[in-house]
């Protein structure tokens, strides 16, 4: 068994890069290492949206996105489902109606799932209803038409979207703006970022979704991770200003050892 | 073990799904390269537990609007026309199985699909012409300093690239040209590179077990 060729590389990088996330985590996990994250606006917004919700005696809109959990996309899934956490403690808290919506099959168990137990351990396991997580369509424009009949007809207060989003982003933030809802949206999707700066009062920009599991929670492990990623980030900054120098001065070493 | 297994086979499963692609040649001792167990034994999982999730999610689906029908809650109507669009698409599509190569089926089958789910989509689609107008005027009032550079950037990107540009000043279609390829370009592969390492740490984390919430918290 051997690497194919033009991943020797890539293999060997996501070694290393893994030896030193798990030895981050270690060492916060022991307290031998401090980790504080700066402040997230649109994390901390949540708390706020869903208080307004449950003030005005409206529901919090719930979307992780509409990818699967598996492909490129599915860590963007897992961390919207680490924010649903939060959301439904909060929900439970505050007594507020959550409503989540999905797009994808294998998604809907594990949503329900995660509902369920965030009522289960606050406490309140009877908030659990059946429309709680609702499945409405594979299809991309269905679902975004399911969605955005709940906003019309249940005029919902908050609107959160944390996950991938596709060309459905900005029919979803208008839908929620038109309806007054407060929003906080998030994606690593590139090409969606815009749509959400413009129609949502908050947007977690990028890798920021992966932070809000840590963020939220202040889980030693999560925010190990955190700061083991931007180790990861300043080595491939350097690798980028070195490699830069290299190739301006004629010297292909690092570009040849990178596609190999 | 309620946690334990799921835990367990995430790892296993993630280990061959990551190896799959990269290796090549038979793993000692399986005599199986990571390729073919993945084809071989998790491809068609995957098939078998997406068709229990479709299901569960159809359950659902129909249980909750079939129940909005029976106590014929505001909107119910709306309820009813999904659940019957649903089980007429259901009952067309087994037909369509059943009767694979009936041409008369095979049409009636493209035909329920051109002229009722894909002018819906299109419809849907095309609201967002609108929806980009109503954003983009939020966006653009010069409310902050942020604000006013998206606003200028936009004015300068619209102008160089319509042929009105040039007209009005022979510099904006270079200008346009440099901001698309530099600060533009340098952004978002900041963003793109920041968000495909969280992508990976988050990946790790769930491979490794540390990331517990997609089975119901910690």
């Amino acid at each position: 068994m051997e690497l194919v060729k033009g991943n020797i590389f890539g293999f060997w990088a996501m070694v290393v890069v893994s030896i030193c996330v798990v030895l981050v985590v270690y060492l916060t996990k022991n307290g031998k290492f401090l980790v504080k994250l700066r402040r997230i606006a649109g994390l901390e917004a949540i708390e706020e949206a869903i208080g307004r919700a449950t003030e005005m005696g409206k529901p919090v809109h719930f979307s992780p996105g509409i990818a699967d959990v598996t492909g490129d996309t599915a860590p963007q899934t897992f961390a919207a489902l680490e924010v649903l956490t939060y959301v439904t403690t909060l929900s439970a808290k505050y007594n507020a109606e959550l409503i989540v919506t999905i797009r994808m099959p294998n998604v809907f168990p594990l949503a329900q799932e995660v509902v369920r137990q965030g009522y289960l351990a606050a406490g309140k396991p009877d908030l659990f209803q059946e429309e709680t997580v609702r499945f409405l369509s594979s299809e991309q424009f269905a679902y975004i038409a399911g969605v955005l009949g709940i906003f019309t007809r249940q005029r919902v207060a908050a609107n959160l979207m944390i996950g991938a989003f596709w060309a459905e982003s900005l029919l979803m933030a208008e839908g929620g703006s038109q309806v007054g809802a407060i929003q906080v949206a998030g994606t690593a999707n590139m090409h969606q970022i815009p749509f959400f700066v413009a129609a949502c009062d908050y947007t977690l920009i990028g890798e920021e979704i992966y932070a809000g599991g840590a963020y939220l929670s202040q889980d030693k492990v999560r925010l190990g991770s955190i700061a083991a990623q931007d180790y990861v980030k300043f080595a491939l900054m350097a690798s980028i200003l070195v490699g830069a120098v290299m190739m301006t001065s004629g010297n292909d070493w690092l570009r040849v050892l990178f596609v190999k | 073990m309620r946690r334990e297994i799921p835990l367990l086979i995430t790892f296993l499963v993630g280990i061959i799904f990551l190896f799959g692609p990269i290796t090549t040649g038979n793993i000692p001792v399986l005599e199986m390269s990571f390729r073919q167990i993945v084809s071989t034994y998790l491809s068609p999982w995957t098939t078998i537990i997406t068709a229990f999730a479709i299901g569960l999610a159809s359950i659902n689906l129909l249980r909750l609007h079939g129940s909005y029908v029976a106590r014929k809650r505001s909107g119910w109507i709306n309820s009813a026309a999904l659940v019957i669009s649903m089980l007429f698409f259901t009952v067309a599509r087994i037909i369509r199985e059943l009767r694979p190569t009936d041409p008369e089926v095979v049409a009636f089958y493209g035909r329920i699909f051109d002229n009722i789910a894909a002018p819906l989509s299109g419809a849907m689609f095309a609201i967002l012409a609108f929806y980009i107008a109503s954003a983009s005027y939020r966006a653009f009032r010069a409310r902050s300093l942020e604000a006013s550079v998206l606003l200028v950037a936009a004015i300068i990107v619209m102008l160089g690239a319509a042929p009105v540009g040039a007209l009005i000043w022979d510099y904006f279609p270079s200008l346009q040209r440099w901001l698309l390829a530099v600060p533009n370009t340098a952004g978002q592969r900041a963003i793109i590179i920041g968000a495909a390492i969280g992508g990976f740490a988050t990946s790790l984390r769930i491979l490794f077990g540390l990331e517990r919430g997609y089975l119901g918290g910690d």
